[in-house]
This record gives C-alpha cells, structure tokens and sequence, in this order.
C-alpha cells in the first residue's frame, strides 16, 4: 500500500509536519542565483593546489556580530521537546488516517534537522503513550560502546535489547560502522523489523546513512518519513518562533543593503506599504530546507546595533507590556563568505567528509577505520578543515563532525567529487 | 614514361663540373651532419635538467634542416631550375610522395571519422593493441595515450579501420573494476560472495549506487572469483583494485579460506 502525504502545517515547532521522503522536493531558489551560485562554485574548483589563505568566515559589513546574549534572544537553539511532541503528533495522524501502517515508522532526514535530539526527548516526562495508546513509555535505545559485531554476536545483542516494548532509535548512523565487522548489527536490526519480529517502534536516521543502506539493502523497502522541507514561508514562521518564546514579541529584521523587510513575513492583508526581500527563499534554497543549517547561517547573518542589547533587556523586563518590536538587520547572503573548502589535489579530503557525515560523526579510531586513512593523515586534514570551519571536534567526545554552516559547501564538494550523495 | 615526364631531359645538362659541385656539397653537409650528431649529445651530457633535452632534441631537427638545405642547393646544381625541368622533377616527387603518405592520408581521414564517431574521446581509458591508458589528446593523425606506468603512447587513428578497441569507461565517469580472487575449493561459496560484496561496500572508493556484483567459476584448480564494482573516480581505479584485493584476501586469509599458488619450477 502506498503511504499518503498528511500535511501537518499548524505546529511551528515543525512546519510543514511529515511527509514521505518520496514527496520531499528541494526548495527553489530564482535562476539568477543558482547560475551565480553554480558559476562560484565552478571558479572555486579551478584553482590550484594548496591554498596557503584559509582564513575563517569574516563579515564584511560594518555592523557588529550579535552578542551571546543577543543571539540567545533573536535566535536561540530550538527546544527539541516541543519537536519531539511535533513528531509524535504526526506519526499518530498518520497511523489514524491509514498513511503509517507499519509497526516500525522510520524517520529519515538530513544532518541538523534536530530529529535525532528531538526522538531522545521521547523517553522523557509526558511522552508516555502518545502514539499507541498503551500508557507505556517509549524506551531509548543506545549503541554499544563496540560496534564489531559477528551475525551471531548481532543477534544475541539484539535479544537482550526487549524490541517488544515501544522502543526509539534516535539516530541509526551511530549503530555500524563502515568496515567488515561493522555491519552485523543494523543488518539484523532490517531483518527483524522486515519479518515483523519487533514490536513498535521509530527509528531516526540521517539521511546519508539511509542512503547507503539504501542501496545495501535493495529490497528493504521500508516507506520512510522526513519532515518537511523548510521553505522561506516556514522559515519565517520558524525564526519567529524562535525569537519570541514563551511571549508576544514580534521579530522585525531588514536587510542592511537596502532596508526591505525579512521579517514579519508579509500578509495578505497587509495594510502597510513594505517591501519584502528574497533573503529567506535564497536562504531556503541555500540551505535546501534545512532548519538546523539555516538557523547557523541566519545567526551569521543577523546584525545589531549596540545600543539594542538595553531594548531587548527593557523588553524581558517588561513582559506585560504589549510586545514591542525587536529590531535586528540582515547582511545579504552575497555579502556572507561561508566557509570554502581548503584546496587539495588529493582525495583525502573527500574520505574524511563523506566518512564524518555516513556515521554522523566519528572519533578518530573510528574515522581511521572507516576511510583507511592513517591517524596521522587524518590529524592534518581534521586541523586543516577545523581551521576552514568546516568541522568541528567535540571536546567531550572527542568526536568530529560537519558544521552545520559548513554543510552546504561540503555537500556540493562531495557532490563535484563523485562522492554517494543523500536525497536531500 | 620516364620520357613522357621530361626526366631524361631535365637531367641532360649534367657536367661533370656540376656533378663535382654537388657532390662537393653532399660532402660538406654530411661532415656538418655527423660534427652535429658527435659534439652537441656531447655538450648535453655537461648540461642538466631541460637545456640538455632540449640540445638533445635539436639535433634530428637540424639534421632535417641540413637535408633540406642540401637539396635546395644541389638540384639547381644539378638540374637547370627552367619550367619543364622543375615541373617534371616536382611531378616525380609528388607521385613518390603520395605512396610515401599513403598511411597519412589514411589515419587523416580516419580522423576525421573519429570526431562524428566518438569511439573515444579525451578522458576514455582505452585498450588498443595490448596498450591500456587513458586518452590524453586526439591529434589529427593520432591519439595520445598515458598509461598507468605514465608512458605516452601514440596511436594512428588508422588503428580505427581494423583494430578492437575496448572503451572502458564511453565518456562517462562509470569504469567498472575487477579484483580476482583465485581460492581453493571445498569452501562456502555463498559466504565467499556476501564477504567479497562487503568487501565492496565497505570500501570509502565505491560508487554504492553502481552495481556491486561477485561473480564466481569453477575451475579445474579451484573457484575463481571475480569482485566487480565501481570507483567513484576512474583515475583511482588502480588504488580502487588495489584496496580490494588487499582487504579481501587479509578477510578471506582471517576466515580460513586459502588461496591457490601457483607451483613454480625450481632447477
């Protein structure tokens, strides 16, 4: 049976709701831009050799970057239980109208979508129950400590996992690894759930990781969701979210080139006379709909004022008051230098990318297992890319990862190189 | 027909003074030609890095320039530089030439017929007559090919008419690699394959949206089995075969399955 889209546009936690990846479409941008964008692009992979200039991102304009506490105030991370109740809400509507048949739904996306954070809020107070209905609370399960696994080793440690009880993967990159030994324990994880030896569940993957396994396992058809693709419309309603909180503030932000309006989004029935700016459907494109990598390149991009730190304090202190616009300007994504991939001729680069984004992140054992790469090789090519920003080390972990404002670069290096790419 | 051309006229007013002069000059430039062909691969030897091939190879292009030279003062010499003579002399030389370049001529238009044809194009890793490389230039007579071992090797493109050439990759950027395995029998065979696929899959090279596929033959001294997959990068399919065959026989060796050798005479 084939699943039916369900639109679930009222929740801003997740614009948009879910929607089967089969009817993701890439959000488009004016062809001016894509011909500048694919013309930049083509220039960049003419040079070379080894660029010696690798600086950081440097804003170009003369208004200050915001602040912390600025940035916590107009756009602040996003609170992942409120996506989780999102999700959750959307998996139900979809089994109530027919579209979600299976026991097992999974949840496919790209990299910063905030799915994996949101299904580890599952286990979490007042999540009981909100699917099936059976008051039981949904169990997280978490990746082994060692990942190489036998077929039979796979399987004993799938038998003390109890995937009769409602049960959530969070993120499946991080249940295998790229080797030999590395593959047991997913393989089994598809066979159970294709023979229905599981209870139900939700499984959270990112989306390079569905697609290797993807065509692993050609005839696993497992009819996957993904949240919508963040259009500018969406992204409006997003940011707004975002910056007012728990209040009734309105986010007023304008472009620093011309002054034309990004925020609000316009209305139907807007009496005033304003011009809006394309900032947020470039930026929808730029980032192809995703939230997490367009939240990074909006924090970038957002400008304030200094004295704007005591408006905004006036406004926190007042919250009775009727809200009051909190002004903030926008630099034009032509004017934003993102992070540009450091020149090489040798295909390196490209294993420890492609690696770093199958698995989700990986420390460096790891990372040396899955691309074959030395240690020692990988430290000057990790510092190399940490320096362009465009990965980044957990000091906690010690575990290594793509930016979120370095991913659309990386994803369209990849992409030149030949490199298996994601759907989205 | 020597007569219907002129010839026998044209060389009737050769003197024996004249033939002196000529060969006079015949002598002269021969001495210049082999002073050149002993002294300058001399000098090269002191000379290092590019100034030594290049003197190298100024040597045949002055030799050709001495020859020419030769000819362009011996024939009026020899020969009365009238009408007739000069029409009857250069219509002689051009039938010799035209036997001479008939190979030309032919790889010319074979040439020609390449550009609407395609049957490789720069960037094809082609195989023509045992020579295995990618194509680096396709010139008016002839291909330029490099091979793995970074030789350059010219092929005619008269090559077309009648020899096979193996296009591995067509203009595009799929080229299929192949690793073999050769292995003794009594072993599980499907647990080979699964293993040689992995093998595949989990190599950081593979183009995952290409068919992966493992082939296998019984053969008299064991099975042979052949890994086929694709590098997401033709150039690396050396590296790509390579990796293969080493990650597989190291898995093959740790899962007890033994390789064939092949029993060398000793005397």
């Amino acid at each position: 049976m084939k699943d039916k889209a369900k639109e679930n546009n009222d929740d801003p936690c997740l614009p948009g709701g879910l929607v089967p990846v089969d009817q993701w479409v890439l959000p488009q941008t004016s062809v001016r831009r894509s011909l500048k964008d694919a013309i930049r692009h083509a220039l960049e992979q003419l040079h070379a050799g080894v660029s010696q200039a690798e600086e950081p991102f440097e804003s170009m304009d003369e208004l200050p970057e915001l602040s912390a506490a600025q940035k916590r105030r107009l756009a602040p991370e996003p609170g992942y239980a409120d996506q989780a109740a999102a999700i959750a809400c959307g998996l139900e509507d979809a089994r109530k109208d027919g579209s979600l048949s299976r026991e097992v739904a999974f949840l496919v996306a790209p990299p910063f979508s905030g799915v994996e954070q949101a299904l580890a809020c599952f286990s979490g107070p007042g999540q009981s129950g909100s699917i099936e209905g059976g008051g039981e609370e949904w169990r997280i399960i978490l990746p082994p400590d060692v990942l190489s696994f036998d077929d039979q080793e796979a399987g004993e440690w799938w038998d003390r996992q109890d995937l009769s009880r409602p049960w959530v993967i969070p993120e499946l990159a991080d249940f295998w690894l790229r080797c030999l030994s590395g593959l047991a324990l997913v393989k089994e994880l598809f066979r159970r759930i294709a023979n229905g030896d599981t209870g139900a569940g939700i499984v959270g993957c990112s989306s390079w990781c569905w697609r290797y396994w993807g065509q692993y396992l050609e005839n696993a058809q497992m009819s996957p969701w993904t949240p919508a693709p963040m259009d500018a419309e969406r992204l409006g309603t997003w940011f707004t979210r975002l910056a007012s909180g728990s209040g009734s503030r309105v986010l007023t932000a304008r472009m620093t080139s011309d002054g034309q309006y990004v925020l609000p989004l316009e209305k139907p029935d807007d009496t005033e006379k304003r011009k809006y700016s394309t900032f947020l459907r470039d930026l929808a494109a730029l980032s192809r709909g995703n939230p997490g990598v367009a939240l990074a390149i909006w924090q970038r991009s957002l400008r304030a004022r200094p004295d704007d730190d005591a408006k905004l304090e006036e406004a926190d202190e007042k919250p009775t008051k009727q809200s009051c616009a909190a002004d903030c300007w926008v630099v034009p994504l032509a004017r934003l230098s993102l992070p540009a991939m450091p020149q090489s001729k040798e295909s390196v680069t490209g294993f420890v990318l492609h690696g770093l984004l199958l698995h989700n992140g990986l420390d460096m054992d790891s990372l040396e297992t899955v691309t074959g790469v030395s240690v020692y090789e990988l430290s000057l090519v990790l510092s190399r890319l940490n320096r362009a920003e465009l990965v980044v080390c957990d000091q906690t972990s010690k575990r290594w990862s793509v930016t979120p404002i370095g991913y659309p670069t990386v994803r369209r290096h990849l992409q030149s190189w030949g490199f298996p790419l994601d759907q989205f | 027909m020597i007569d219907d051309l002129g010839i026998k006229d044209a060389f009737a007013s050769i003197t024996g003074q004249a033939l002196l002069q000529a060969l006079l000059v015949i002598v002269i430039a021969s001495l210049i030609t082999m002073a050149i062909q002993k002294v300058f691969p001399r000098v090269a030897e002191k000379l290092g890095g590019k100034p030594r091939l290049y003197l190298l190879a100024s040597v045949p292009l002055l030799r050709l320039l001495i020859i020419l030279s030769t000819i362009v003062i011996v024939v009026p010499i020899l020969v009365e530089p009238s009408f007739e003579n000069m029409v009857a002399i250069f219509g002689a030389l051009a039938l010799a030439l035209g036997f001479a370049f008939k190979d030309y001529a032919n790889s010319l238009i074979a040439g020609i017929v390449t550009l609407y044809e395609m049957p490789y194009r720069p960037g094809d890793w082609i195989e023509v007559d045992g020579q295995y490389g990618e194509v680096r230039a396709i010139g008016t007579r002839a291909a330029e090919i490099v091979t793995p071992d970074d030789t350059v090797v010219i092929i005619p493109h008269n090559k077309l008419w009648n020899s096979l050439i193996a296009n591995s990759n067509d203009g595009t950027d799929n080229l299929m690699c192949v690793a073999d395995f050769h292995l003794e029998a009594n072993h599980d065979v499907s647990r080979v394959r699964d293993l040689l696929r992995d093998v595949a899959f989990t190599s950081p090279r593979t183009k995952t949206w290409q068919p992966v596929l493992v082939i296998v033959f019984n053969k008299p001294w064991g099975m042979h089995y052949r890994l086929k997959a694709y590098p997401f990068d033709p150039k690396e399919q050396f590296q790509f075969i390579s990796e293969l065959t080493a990650r597989g026989s190291a898995e093959l060796a740790r899962q007890g399955v033994k390789f064939v050798s092949v029993p060398v005479a000793v005397n």
